[in-house]
C-alpha cells in the first residue's frame, strides 16, 4: 500500500462569480522512500494540491468537494481538525517557496526549531535545545550552536530555507513536501539546497513530493513525476521515462523552454515559449485544456469538442492528450 | 594603460573592506530590541522628550516625598504666596504649597493616564485579537457593535460612568476613561492580527501543527507588540486630557485629591490675580502630552522603521 494516495481530488474555491476549480479531479500516490515530482506552470493546482494533502487550503473561501486523500492509514479529507495538527509537523511537514518569509522575524531560530520538537515530542527544552543544534548541523549550518540565539534577519535566504528543512525534518516525517523549496533562492545555493534535500530524504528514509515549475529541479530530484495543466494531470510517469519519451504536447512544451546552453543557437538563442494562456478555472472548457495553445489540435476534431481522459500509452506512462508524441509519429508514417 | 584614479580609489576600498572582514569573528549578538534602542537614540528630539518624561516622573514620585509641607493642611496666614525659595511655586488659597499640590497632582494624572492606556490596550488585545483572528461573521458581528459604540461622544459617556458611582476615585475615574475610549484601540489590534494573519510564517507554523493559542500567542501578538507601544504613546494624551478636562469641570477626581485638571479649576477664579495658579498645572499637562508626542514619534521610527518614509 503506498504511503499516500490521493484519489479524483477536488478543491474549488468559492467567489463570487462562482467556484474556482483550482484542483480537478487529481489522482497520485506516493511510495514510501520514493520522491514525486509535481510540474506545472503558475495557477495549475500543484499547490493547492499539497495544501490540501496538508489540510492548510483557506477555508472558507476553498473546500475539498469530493476524492478521498489515504495517508498511512488516515483518511485526511475525514479526520478532525485537532487530530491534523497532530500529524502536521510530525508525519507529514511541508517546506515553503519564500524562506525569507517563512520565518517568525521576532523570535530565535532556535525557538523556532525547538517550537516543533517540544509540540510533537514533549521534549523538555534542554533536550529540544541540544537536538535543534544537532539538527542545525545536519543541514550543513556553521557553528550552529552560536547561530541557535540568532533572529532570522542575520541569515541568509539559503541559510533559512536550511532552516526550514530543519524544522521539516525535526520529527522525521514519513513525508515531505517541498513547495517550490528552490524557487527563491540564488541558482548557485538552488544546488546546494536539493542535494541536501534528497540526502536527508535518504537518511531519513521519507517520501518527499517535489513541487515546481522547473523541468530542471525535476529531474534532479524527483523518481516520479506528475504534470498538471489548468488543475488536472495531464501526463503521469517515471522521470526518467518522461524525459525519454515524453508525450504530452504540453510537456514537450515544457522541456523545450528548458534554457539550454548546446544546440542551435547555444547562448544566444531565444528561449522557447509557449503561446497562449491557461484557461479560467471558473468555467473551464468541456473539450481538451490545452487544446488552444496545443499545436497539434485540429488534426483531429474530437478534442476540441470532448476532453480526452487520461490513458495508459504505455505501462504506467499515463497522458491525457489526443495528440500523444508516439500516436504522432505512427500518424506521420 | 591609464587608470582612471576615481576606479582606482573605489577598488582600493573595496579591496581594504573585504580584507577586514574575517570569517571567524564572532558573531555580534543584536537583539530586535536593541536594533529599535539604536534607532531611538538617533532621534534627538525624541531623546531629549524621553529626558523631560522622566525628569517630570521623577519630580512627581520624589517631590511630594522631600517636600516639608502636608499637602492638605489649611492655613489662610500662608494663602497666595507668591514663589520663593520656601515655597517653589507658590501656595493656593488654602496655603497649601503648590509644589507639593502639583507633583500629587502629577501622580494622579499621570497615574490615570498610564492605567487607563494599559487597560485599554488589554481590552483592545482581547477584543481585537479575538475578532481579528476568528473573522468571519464574528468580526463582522463585533465591528458593527464597535461602530455603534463609536457614534456615542467620548466625554459626555465618560462623564455618565462617573456619576454611576457614589464617590469618584482614581479607579472610577481609569475605568470611565477606559470604557469611553477602548475603541481604537481594538481596531488597531484587529487589523494588524488580520494582516499578520496572512503571513508566511504564520502558515508555517501552521504547517507544523501549531494550535491556534500558541499562533495568536506566539506568532501573532508579539509581532504587534511594536504598533501597540507606539499607540500607547499616541493614546496617553488623549486620556490624559480627557480625566483633566472632566477635573476642571469638577466631575473629576474629589477633593481635598487632586489632579493637574482640578489644580486648573482651582486657579480659574483668579487667573488675574494668581496667574501661577492655573499655569503651574496647564504647563504640567502640556509638558506631558508634548513628550508623550515625540516619545510615540521615535518609537514608532525605532519600532517600524518600514513606515519611515512618511
Amino acid at each position: 500500500m503506498p504511503l499516500l494516495e490521493v484519489r479524483d481530488l477536488r478543491t474549488y474555491f468559492a467567489t463570487r462569480d462562482g467556484d474556482v476549480k483550482a484542483v480537478d479531479g487529481v489522482s497520485f500516490s506516493v511510495e514510501r522512500g520514493r520522491t514525486l515530482g509535481i510540474v506545472g506552470e503558475s495557477g495549475c493546482g500543484k499547490s493547492v494540491t499539497a495544501l490540501s494533502i496538508m489540510g492548510l487550503i483557506p477555508k472558507p473561501p476553498a473546500r475539498i468537494v469530493s476524492g478521498s486523500i489515504q495517508f498511512d492509514g488516515n483518511e485526511l479529507t475525514q479526520v478532525r481538525e485537532a487530530e491534523l495538527e497532530n500529524l502536521r509537523g510530525r508525519e507529514i511537514a511541508m517546506i515553503f517557496q519564500d524562506p525569507m518569509t517563512s520565518l517568525n522575524p521576532t523570535l530565535t531560530i532556535g525557538t523556532q526549531i525547538t517550537e516543533t520538537l517540544r509540540r510533537h515530542l514533549a521534549m523538555s527544552a534542554r533536550e529540544a535545545d541540544r537536538r535543534a543544534v544537532e539538527l542545525l548541523e545536519e543541514v550543513r549550518i556553521p557553528r550552529a550552536k552560536e547561530r541557535l540565539k540568532d533572529y532570522p534577519h542575520r541569515y541568509s535566504g539559503g541559510m533559512r530555507q536550511r532552516v526550514m528543512i530543519a524544522i521539516a525534518l525535526s520529527c522525521n516525517p514519513k513525508l515531505l513536501i517541498a513547495d517550490e523549496p528552490t524557487t527563491a533562492l540564488d541558482v548557485t545555493v538552488q544546488a546546494g539546497v536539493l542535494d541536501l534535500l534528497e540526502d536527508l530524504r535518504e537518511e531519513h528514509q521519507m517520501a518527499m513530493i517535489v513541487i515546481t515549475h522547473d523541468m530542471g529541479v525535476v529531474a534532479e530530484a524527483a523518481d516520479d513525476v506528475v504534470v498538471m495543466y489548468a488543475g488536472q494531470i495531464v501526463e503521469q510517469a517515471s522521470s526518467l521515462e518522461l524525459f525519454d519519451r515524453p508525450e504530452h504536447p504540453y510537456t514537450e512544451a515544457l522541456l523545450d523552454a528548458l534554457p539550454s546552453l548546446e544546440g542551435e543557437g547555444g547562448r544566444e538563442a531565444r528561449l522557447a515559449s509557449i503561446p497562449g494562456r491557461p484557461p479560467d478555472l471558473l468555467d473551464p472548457p468541456a473539450a481538451c485544456r490545452f487544446a488552444p495553445r496545443c499545436p497539434f489540435a485540429g488534426l483531429n476534431d474530437y478534442c476540441s469538442v470532448e476532453a480526452p481522459e487520461l490513458r495508459e500509452l504505455r505501462p504506467s506512462h499515463w497522458v491525457r492528450s489526443a495528440h500523444p508524441a508516439s500516436e504522432r509519429a505512427a500518424v506521420a508514417v | 594603460m591609464v587608470v582612471n584614479p576615481q576606479q582606482e580609489e573605489l577598488r582600493k576600498r573595496v579591496l581594504t573592506r573585504s580584507g577586514r572582514v574575517d570569517a571567524g569573528a564572532p558573531i555580534r549578538q543584536t537583539s530586535l530590541w536593541r536594533d529599535a534602542w539604536y534607532r531611538y537614540r538617533a532621534n534627538r528630539a525624541a531623546v531629549i522628550a524621553g529626558g523631560l518624561f522622566l525628569l517630570l516622573v521623577v519630580y512627581v514620585v520624589f517631590g511630594p516625598i522631600l517636600s516639608p509641607y502636608d499637602p492638605y493642611a489649611v492655613d489662610f496666614s500662608q494663602a497666595y504666596q507668591p514663589i520663593s525659595w520656601s515655597h517653589p511655586l507658590g501656595t493656593d488659597q488654602y496655603g497649601r504649597d503648590l509644589f507639593t499640590r502639583a507633583a500629587l497632582g502629577g501622580r494622579i494624572s499621570i497615574g490615570i493616564g498610564f492605567a487607563a492606556t494599559i487597560a485599554i490596550m488589554g481590552i483592545g488585545i482581547v477584543y481585537g485579537s479575538i475578532s481579528g483572528f476568528v473573522g468571519g461573521r464574528l468580526d463582522n458581528g463585533m465591528m458593527r457593535f464597535l461602530d455603534a459604540l463609536y457614534g456615542l461622544p467620548y466625554l459626555p459617556f465618560a462623564i455618565i460612568v462617573t456619576q454611576l458611582f457614589q464617590t469618584v476615585n482614581f479607579y472610577v475615574m481609569v475605568i470611565a476613561l477606559t470604557i469611553a475610549s477602548w475603541f481604537t484601540a481594538a481596531r488597531v489590534v484587529r487589523g494588524q492580527i488580520i494582516s499578520l494573519k496572512e503571513n508566511d510564517y504564520v502558515r508555517a507554523a501552521r504547517a507544523v501543527g501549531a494550535r491556534w493559542y500558541r499562533i495568536l500567542g506566539r506568532h501573532l501578538l508579539p509581532n504587534t507588540l511594536g504598533v501597540l507601544i507606539v499607540f500607547v504613546f499616541l493614546e496617553l494624551p488623549g486620556v490624559i486630557l480627557g480625566e483633566a478636562f472632566l477635573s476642571f469641570i469638577g466631575l473629576g477626581i474629589n477633593p481635598p485629591k487632586a489632579s493637574w485638571g482640578s489644580l486648573a479649576q482651582d486657579g480659574r477664579d483668579v487667573y488675574l490675580a494668581h496667574p501661577t495658579m492655573i499655569l503651574i498645572p496647564s504647563v504640567a499637562i502640556a509638558w506631558l502630552i508634548l513628550c508623550a508626542f515625540f516619545i510615540a514619534d521615535g518609537l514608532r521610527d525605532a519600532l517600524d522603521p518600514r513606515t519611515r518614509e512618511t
